[in-house]
């Protein structure tokens, strides 16, 4: 088994030991930037470099007092999960709380595979400056742990306005508050009709199993009607791919990372680098994206278009119950073996939705089943309400444990 | 079968701003190599774009003074396409929501009357970094210079308004004097701080067809932008008369053979929305903010001056062409200087030996104050006009006082009659033919002898007197 880590973090600096968050250890992925260590998103694009300032998370962090353990490995260039240890970080016992960027469903996957919580917050919470990131319009610096309390407390830190990221939108720059906007009383969680059809007997039955700790807790189920469900694969493929080609546009070997020692003047140069610096899983997914961008702009068009669509359905879904529940994997596909786009995506299925809207999605472990059975409860709640979120996975965690 | 010509620009401007346009980085290409450079501009991972405020309202301010409509909400976008030169592997431009739209500019037509030309949009956008291929040698090399990269521009982008080479270089005129007048920007085409595209197609006269454009670059001058148009005209009747298609494509105007060649074909990439810069919404409050920091334009200034200052169209509009000379001249006027006299010194002679400089008059010592004191040393008749001619050059140059410059130079006119009646007479004793011609019914020799005098006095004489005496002494 491969080392979990590829940076480990021999001399962690306590600034603040008093910090709300003294003594919490925090492992990150290499492509969150922590001056001084290395910061190669998995890619040999990026081989070689090293960070040159900290992430404006990890300042914040390491100022409240964390520790950071390590940095794990990773999937090139944060798509998907091969090859990722994140989640082990913690499950191994080297970090309370895990950094896992959300594209497509990482975090919440990675999360669900090792019997964790992981939260992809509302898009646009976390800054994401120093985030050598792929798809700027989806992605979120998600948290992976054991304890949804210490992933509150993390995120608060991580969360609110940051000036080196004007893109956070203006909602967003209160921040978040690791107190939750209220009770988890009352509340009514939507099932998907147009999802539960897809699901074979056995993810069904594993699915109600997590919805009846749901309506244990005093949730009440809803079903609800999502016509455009089955747009949320093609809409998130057609515009991450395009965006992960733009922002691979600076892997050129001019200014840092991997540059090919052959080739006869600066073309060939800039054409082998290209080609030496991407793996078999990424590049067809750049190719992919320039296809979309050179060759049919107006598919990329329309697919932004039904992206706003998508992005109201669910918000006025919203306004019917307070959260939509999803399983968070499919335990046929592997997401840490996908090696085709095809495969990654079938993996990543159930959490595109979330990376599409930019809603807050909460992966909840379900401790009754065996690992390998449970395929998580997946919260998906309205824009700035992972607070709620957190505090659902609490109560459910308690009850738990409680043996209820 | 006669043609048309149907021409559009393309002009990008560097605007002034003290930043980048998306970093803190000085905007200072000309410094030493990769000078101005950070995690930004050099788009390292992680980098995030930060738009730069003062180059917000720079570029609003250059489109309020071309008169166009400021957009509610604008947006950049990513114009991909590989190229050392750019670090993203794509530009920041604003290409499917500009900043502004619908504006113009007027011009005064071969005819004498004036032409309104229309601009179909403007938008912001980075400049690209500056690259050097050095091909000699046995490995070729290529240096990249990142200090223009991120810089801020501004491309302006007319409708196809324009028919002569003379529309053009007037519509430039027109549009750089109207930017130079916001402070925003220096609009130099010799320094490539405003660089023009032209696209040039013909038709035939009367139709409305639209043809194959070309599109012409690289030239430095106003007169290379009319020259070049003329020439691309003349190469594109040609080729329609031997039956020639005419295809798409770019040419680089050739200053020293005069000719425009085709360039090897630039890669155009596609505009995808940027999702990392936020969109520009830009509030009533805030656009009258800054309309408030528009300067009074020299259209409306020049009418002010006949008003006020009782110019003449021609005068007002000399005084109010640019920013700096207009604010001059009122300066100068303020302090109680007779407004037509003072504006027929810095026309006929501040504005050639500023010329001659090939500077501003604030990139000189010349003051207002110190003009009017010169004028008013003119009026007192301390110093006579070819002196002060000469005092003027100097009072640019060196930061000496005015009376200093007098008393070294020995510019003091001589007005004193004792004086001047002995130089007449010895200029007169010297030249006794002509004063004979003279006084046998000869007048024109009167000038001469006056030149003569003039000259004696090594051009200090004040000329009202010396004239007067020597009608005196002849007579
Ligand atoms: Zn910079």
């Amino acid at each position: 088994m491969p080392e979990v880590f590829t940076y480990r973090n021999d001399s962690p600096s306590r600034i603040t030991p008093e910090g709300t968050l003294a003594g919490l250890r925090v492992a990150v992925q290499p492509n969150l930037a922590v001056r001084g260590w290395p910061c190669d998103a998995g890619s040999r694009a990026l081989s070689g470099y090293t960070a040159l300032q900290d992430a404006t998370v990890i300042a914040r962090l390491v100022r409240a007092g964390a520790v950071l353990s390590g940095s794990s490995r990773m999937a090139e260039l944060g798509f998907g999960l091969t090859g990722d240890t994140s989640a082990r970080t913690v499950v191994d016992g080297h970090a309370d709380v895990a950094l896992i960027t959300d594209t497509m469903g990482e975090v919440r996957l990675a999360a669900a595979g090792a019997g964790l919580f992981g939260l992809k917050p509302t898009y646009g919470l976390v800054s994401r400056h120093g985030l050598a990131g792929l798809v700027p319009s989806m992605e979120s610096i998600g948290l992976a742990g054991a304890d949804p309390g210490r992933i509150a407390e993390t995120l608060a830190v991580m969360a609110g306005a940051d000036p080196d990221d004007p893109s956070m939108p203006d909602d967003c720059t209160a921040g978040f508050s690791a107190v939750p906007p209220s009770g988890t009383g009352s509340l009514t969680a939507g099932v998907i009709e147009e999802n539960l059809t897809r699901l074979d007997p056995e993810e069904r039955l594993v699915f109600d199993v997590g919805v009846a700790r749901l309506e244990a807790a005093g949730v009440a189920i809803q079903t609800v009607n999502l016509a455009d469900y089955g747009l949320f694969q093609d809409v998130h493929h057609l515009i991450a791919a395009v965006e992960a080609s733009s922002s691979a546009g600076k892997f050129d070997g001019v200014r840092y990372g991997h540059r090919s020692a052959v080739g006869k003047n600066w073309n060939d140069m800039y054409l082998n680098t290209r080609a030496e610096s991407f793996g078999s899983l990424i590049k067809p997914f750049l190719f992919q994206g320039a296809y979309f961008q050179f060759e049919r702009y107006a598919a990329f068009e329309n697919a932004c278009r039904l992206r706003g669509r998508l992005v109201r359905a669910v918000d006025d879904l919203l306004g019917q119950v307070d959260l939509i529940v999803l399983p968070t994997r499919r335990p046929a596909s592997d997401p840490k073996r996908a090696a085709t786009i095809q495969a990654t995506y079938a993996a990543f299925a159930l959490t595109l939705p979330a990376s599409v809207t930019g809603h807050p999605a909460l992966q909840v472990p379900n401790p009754g089943l065996a690992a390998a059975q449970d395929t998580g409860l997946q919260l998906i709640g309205r824009r700035l309400d992972d607070g709620r979120l957190l505090a659902i996975g609490q109560h459910l965690s308690f009850a738990a444990r409680e043996g209820r | 079968m006669k043609y048309e010509a149907v021409i559009g620009l393309e002009i990008h401007v560097q605007l002034n701003a003290a930043t980048k346009l998306f970093c803190d980085c000085p905007n200072r290409p000309g410094d030493a190599p990769n000078r101005n450079v950070c995690p930004v501009c050099l788009w390292l991972p992680g980098a995030l774009p930060r738009l730069s405020q003062e180059a917000l309202e720079k570029a609003v301010l250059g489109c309020l003074a071309l008169n166009c409509t400021i957009q509610n909400e604008s947006a950049f976008d990513q114009k991909v396409y590989y190229y050392p030169d750019l670090p993203k592997g794509y530009q920041l431009s604003q290409h499917h929501k500009p900043l502004a739209r619908n504006g113009w500019v007027d011009i005064v037509g071969p005819d004498g009357g004036l032409k309104r030309l229309c601009i179909h949009h403007i938008h912001m956008e980075e400049d690209v970094a500056k690259l050097v291929h050095e091909t000699e040698g046995r490995t070729p090399i290529s240096l990249v210079d990142f200090n223009r990269a991120g810089t801020p521009l501004i491309e302006i982008v007319s409708e196809p308004d324009m028919h002569t080479p003379h529309d053009a270089m007037e519509y430039v005129k027109a549009l750089r004097a109207q930017l130079r007048y916001t402070g925003s920007a220096e609009c130099s085409l010799e320094q490539g701080t405003l660089r023009v595209d032209a696209n040039i197609s013909l038709r035939p006269v009367g139709t409305e067809v639209l043809n194959t454009k070309v599109e012409v670059k690289n030239m430095n001058s106003i007169h290379n932008v009319g020259d070049a148009i003329a020439y691309e005209i003349i190469r594109q009747t040609e080729c329609l008369e031997k039956g020639e298609p005419i295809v798409l494509h770019t040419r680089l105007w050739d200053p020293e053979r005069r000719v425009t060649a085709p360039m090897r074909a630039k890669f155009e990439g596609p505009c995808v929305p940027d999702p990392s810069v936020a969109p520009i919404v830009v509030t009533d409050v805030w656009l009258d903010a800054v309309r408030g920091r528009l300067p009074e334009m020299p259209a409306r200034k020049s009418a002010r001056f006949m008003e006020t200052y009782g110019l003449e169209p021609d005068e007002a509009a000399a005084m109010s062409a640019e920013r700096d000379l207009s604010e001059f001249f009122e300066s100068v006027v303020e302090r109680d200087l007779p407004p037509r006299k003072t504006a027929g010194w810095i026309a006929s002679q501040l504005v050639p030996l500023l010329r001659e400089r090939n500077r501003s008059v604030g990139q000189t010592h010349l003051t207002a104050e110190r003009f009017a004191a010169l004028l008013g040393a003119l009026k007192k008749e301390i110093v006579n006009t070819q002196s002060a001619r000469e005092i003027l050059g100097q009072l640019l140059d060196s930061p000496d006082a005015l009376e200093e410059i007098i008393q070294k130079g020995g510019h003091r006119q001589l007005s004193d009659t004792g004086d001047l009646e002995t130089l007449v007479d010895r200029v007169l004793a010297a030249h006794p033919a002509d004063v004979a011609d003279y006084r046998s019914g000869n007048p024109k020799v009167l000038g001469f002898l006056m030149g003569q005098a003039m000259k004696a006095s090594q051009g200090k004489a004040n000329p009202k007197v010396l004239k007067a005496l020597l009608a005196q002494r002849l007579g």
